[in-house]
C-alpha cells in the first residue's frame, strides 16, 4: 500500500467493505499472530494512534519506533532500519518519512508488506481510503460517490493528502477541482486535468458538493518564499465559512485543522462537517489495510 | 443630448488606421464617428491642429499620501491633463505603501474627487515595499487597485519576486516592475565616463541587467502579466526583445532616457539624478531603436516630483527622479520626430495606442472607443518653465529648453479637461 494513483475502483471497493466489516465487529483478531511494526521518521499524533489502535485491537503484535527513544533518532537510515524489522519477522511495517518516495524504497528492501503512512509530499494513501470510508458513509455508501464533485481547497503543493484523494476520488466515480492561489499549487497544476478555481465560492458555482479543505502551514506566509499574504486573505477566498456549508456542502479535512484559516471556527464540529467522521473511519479503514496487506484476510476466509 | 464635433483637426490615430484631416463627433463621452462634415449641437474649430487619442502614462508619482507638498492627485492630473495624458497609474512607494485595502480605497475615493484625468492606483507587489511579505492583492483589487508593482525599490528575492507573480497571476493583476539590483546600484549616476570623470559613484547598467534578465525568466516560467518599466540601457531592452514572446511581457522606457545622457552629470548638479539614472549614447540610441522596432512597447514618464530642497543639492544628496507629464510629448517630438529618429505615427503610438489597450481600452479614436484625446498645435514652441509647469513641483530636466510641440486641449470622456485656447473652445451653439 504505496499509493492510490493505480488503485483501481474494484479494489477501493474492497477495502471499503472490509473496512464496513472491521466496524460492525465480526472479525475478531483478524490480525493474530501479525507483527506490525510502526516506523514513523517523522512527528504524527492521529496517525500512528490510528494505526496502533488497529493492529492491537485486531490481535497483531506491534512493535513501535518513533521519532524519540529509537534507532532512528539515533541517525539509522532508512533502509537499515527497514532491514532490521524484516529481520525481527515483521509482517507489515508501516512507515512514515519525510521525503517523498521512501516507502518505494522500503518496499524494496523487506518481503514485509510496507504501507505508507505518508512520504514527504507524495501520498498518504490511508487518510485518502478512510476519507472515501467517511464520504460514503455520509451519502449512503461507496457507489453514491459516483458522478459528484469536490474541490480541494488549499496548499495542494505541499500536501501528500492532496495527491492521494485527488487520485482516489477520481478512481471513485467524483469530479474533481482545484481550489487554491497558483502560489499553492505545482506550477504545472494542469498535470491532473482538473479545474482550477479561485475560490470556495467559485467551487459552489461549478457544483461542489463536497469541500476537502486542506491544513495550511502559517510558514508558508512568511520566510524566504512566502506564498500567501494573510490569514485574512486566504480565509475570506480559501477558507470555508457557514455560508458555505448552508449551501448545502459538505465539509472535510485530514486534521489538524487551523481554526479560522482554512476552515472558520464555528463549522468545525457543524453538523455538515464530517470532520470527526473522518477521524472514526480511521481505525476500520487502517485495520482492513492492514489486513489485506499482511494476507490475513484470506487467511481467515480460508 | 449634447454631441461635440471637433473640426477640421489633422487626426491621427495609428490603432484605427485614422490619418487625416476630417471631423470627429463625441457623443455620451464616446466617439460617436470620424468622418467629414459632421453636425453636432456644440462644435470646436480645430483647424491647424493635430488630434491625437489622448496619451497614456502608466508610471507617474504624485506623492499622496505623505508628500502633498511635492505633489496630489489634484496638481499631478492637472499636470497630466496639460500635457495630454488622459489616463495615468500611480505608483504605490508612498508614504504609507500603498500595501492594504484600505489605503487604495481612500485614494480611488480621493481621485473621483480631484482627478482631472482617468487616474489608476497601484499598489505594492509586497508589504511596505520590503520585499518579505506579500501583498493582500485579491483584497486589493477588490478595493480598486488596477496592478501591483515594486516600483522605487524593486524586488530583491527572486523567490519572493517568482511568488508575486505568480499570485498576481492568481489574483487577476498585471505587475509593473521596477528592475534593480541593490547590491549592485550602490551608485548615484551612470557607471561610466562621465562620472569617471566627475568622481561620482556610479551605478553599473548591470544593476539593471541583473534584475531584468530575472524578471523577465520569472515572467516567462509564471505566466504572469508582466510589464517592465523603464528600461534605459541597450542590453535590458535587447532581454525583453527575447522575452516578450515567451510570456505576457510588456515594457516601457521614459522620455528622459530618449533624449538626455550621462553627459548632464558633468555638471554636478542633484537636477540630473534619477533612478535608472540617464546612460551614455549608446544606450540612448539602443534603447530608441527598440521603441521604433516595438520591442519596447510603449512610453511611460516615470513623472517624480521633488521639492526643491531635494534637488538643489550636490548629486549624491538630491534625491532621483523628474518630472515628466508637461514635457513628454514635446521633448519626444522635438528630439526624436523632428529629427527624423522615430515617426509620428510610432511616437502616437508608443504614448497612447499601445498603453491605452494595455490599460483600459482607450488609446483610439475609433468609434465607441472613450473620447480621451490630445489636440496638439504641432508647430507651437515654448519653453520649458517652472513658473508656467502645473506640478507642484519644478523639477523637470527640460528647464529652460526651447521644445516644439504644445498640447493645446486635452478631452477626457468628452469633457474638456485641459483648454489652452480657450477663445476656440468658446464652443459654437
Amino acid at each position: 500500500m504505496l499509493t492510490l494513483e493505480d488503485t483501481s475502483r474494484e479494489e477501493l471497493r474492497e477495502v471499503m467493505d472490509l473496512a464496513a466489516a472491521c466496524q460492525s465487529g465480526g472479525l475478531d483478531q483478524l490480525l493474530g499472530g501479525k507483527t506490525v511494526c510502526l516506523a514513523f521518521f517523522e512527528s504524527s499524533t492521529r496517525t500512528s494512534a490510528s494505526f496502533e489502535l488497529a493492529a492491537r485491537r485486531a490481535g497483531a503484535d506491534v512493535v513501535s519506533l518513533g521519532e524519540k527513544d529509537s534507532s532512528i533518532s539515533k541517525g539509522e537510515s532508512l533502509v537499515d532500519t527497514i532491514v532490521t524489522l524484516d529481520s525481527l519477522g515483521a509482517d507489515a511495517i508501516v512507515l512514515r518519512h519525510p521525503a517523498a518516495g521512501a516507502a518505494r524504497l522500503a518496499a524494496r528492501h523487506t518481503s514485509a508488506a510496507v504501507i505508507n503512512a505518508g512520504d514527504g509530499c507524495g501520498q498518504h494513501p490511508t487518510q485518502a481510503l478512510l476519507d472515501l470510508y467517511a464520504l460514503g458513509g455520509a451519502l449512503g455508501g461507496f457507489e453514491e460517490l459516483a458522478g459528484r464533485r469536490v474541490a480541494v481547497v488549499g496548499d495542494v503543493l505541499h500536501s501528500r493528502v492532496a495527491r492521494s484523494v485527488i487520485p482516489a476520488f477520481r478512481t471513485a466515480g467524483m469530479e474533481v477541482a482545484l481550489v487554491a492561489p497558483a502560489t499553492l499549487l505545482p506550477l504545472e497544476c494542469g498535470a491532473w486535468r482538473v479545474p482550477v478555481l479561485a475560490s470556495v465560492d467559485e467551487a459552489l458555482d461549478w457544483g461542489a458538493e463536497v469541500l476537502y479543505a486542506l491544513r495550511l502551514q502559517k510558514e508558508r506566509m512568511a520566510g524566504g518564499s512566502p506564498r500567501i499574504p494573510s490569514v485574512a486573505e486566504y480565509a475570506a477566498y480559501c477558507g470555508v465559512s457557514r455560508r458555505h456549508l448552508d449551501s448545502g456542502a459538505l465539509l472535510m479535512h485530514p486534521g489538524p485543522v487551523n481554526r479560522g484559516v482554512e476552515v472558520s471556527g464555528d463549522v468545525v464540529l457543524d453538523g455538515r462537517s464530517l470532520i470527526p467522521a473522518q477521524v472514526a473511519a480511521g481505525i476500520a479503514v487502517r485495520t482492513a489495510v492492514l489486513a489485506l496487506a499482511t494476507g490475513a484476510v484470506h487467511e481467515v476466509a480460508a | 443630448m449634447s454631441d461635440l464635433v471637433i473640426r477640421g483637426a489633422h487626426v491621427l490615430d495609428p490603432a484605427a488606421g485614422l490619418d487625416g484631416k476630417m471631423d470627429v463627433r463625441v457623443s455620451e463621452g464616446r466617439i460617436a464617428e470620424a468622418g467629414d462634415n459632421l453636425r453636432g449641437t456644440r462644435e470646436l474649430d480645430a483647424g491647424g491642429l493635430h488630434l491625437f487619442p489622448g496619451f497614456v502614462d502608466v508610471h507617474a508619482h504624485w506623492r499622496t499620501p505623505g508628500r502633498e507638498d511635492e505633489e496630489t492627485i489634484e496638481s499631478g492630473s492637472a499636470a497630466a491633463a496639460a500635457g495630454g495624458f488622459t489616463s495615468v497609474v500611480m505608483m504605490p512607494n508612498t508614504d504609507p505603501v500603498v500595501d492594504r485595502p484600505v489605503i487604495v480605497e481612500g485614494l480611488v475615493r480621493r481621485v473621483e474627487r480631484e482627478s482631472r484625468v482617468r487616474s489608476y492606483v497601484s499598489a505594492a507587489l509586497h508589504a511596505g515595499l520590503r520585499g518579505e511579505r506579500l501583498t493582500e492583492m485579491r483584497l486589493l483589487k477588490e478595493a480598486g487597485a488596477f496592478c501591483v508593482s515594486d516600483d522605487g525599490l524593486g524586488t530583491a528575492s527572486a523567490a519572493v519576486l517568482r511568488n508575486g507573480m505568480l499570485y498576481a497571476r492568481s489574483a487577476g493583476l498585471p505587475v509593473i516592475l521596477h528592475c534593480e539590483d541593490h547590491t549592485l546600484s550602490t551608485g548615484v549616476v551612470h557607471d561610466g565616463a562621465a562620472a569617471a570623470l566627475a568622481g561620482v559613484p556610479g551605478i553599473p547598467a548591470s544593476a539593471e541587467d541583473v534584475a531584468t534578465a530575472t524578471a523577465l525568466v520569472l515572467a516567462a516560467e509564471t505566466g504572469a502579466r508582466v510589464h517592465i518599466t523603464h528600461v534605459s540601457t541597450a542590453l535590458s531592452a535587447a532581454f525583453v526583445g527575447f522575452f516578450r514572446d515567451r510570456g505576457d511581457i510588456t515594457a516601457d522606457t521614459t522620455p528622459h532616457h530618449l533624449t538626455l545622457t550621462d553627459e548632464l552629470v558633468g555638471t554636478l548638479e542633484g537636477m540630473y539624478r534619477v533612478n535608472p539614472p540617464l546612460r551614455p549614447d549608446g544606450d540612448r540610441r539602443g534603447v530608441r531603436e527598440a521603441l521604433v522596432d516595438r520591442t519596447l512597447d510603449f512610453v511611460a514618464t516615470d513623472h517624480a516630483p521633488h521639492a526643491a530642497e531635494e534637488k538643489e543639492l550636490p548629486l549624491e544628496e538630491a534625491a532621483p527622479g523628474f518630472l515628466g507629464h508637461e514635457t513628454a510629448f514635446a521633448a519626444l517630438y522635438t528630439e526624436l520626430v523632428r529629427r527624423g529618429k522615430l515617426s509620428l505615427p510610432r511616437l502616437v503610438e508608443a504614448m497612447s495606442c499601445a498603453p491605452g489597450a494595455w490599460i483600459n481600452g482607450t488609446g483610439t479614436i475609433s468609434v465607441g472607443a472613450p473620447a480621451d484625446l490630445a489636440l496638439v498645435d504641432l508647430a507651437g514652441e515654448w519653453t520649458v518653465s517652472g513658473e508656467t509647469l502645473r506640478s507642484r513641483s519644478g523639477n523637470s530636466p527640460y528647464l529652460g529648453r526651447r521644445l516644439t510641440g504644445r498640447v493645446v486641449g486635452t478631452v477626457v470622456g468628452g469633457d474638456l479637461v485641459h483648454d489652452e485656447i480657450g477663445a476656440r473652445f468658446g464652443v459654437r451653439a
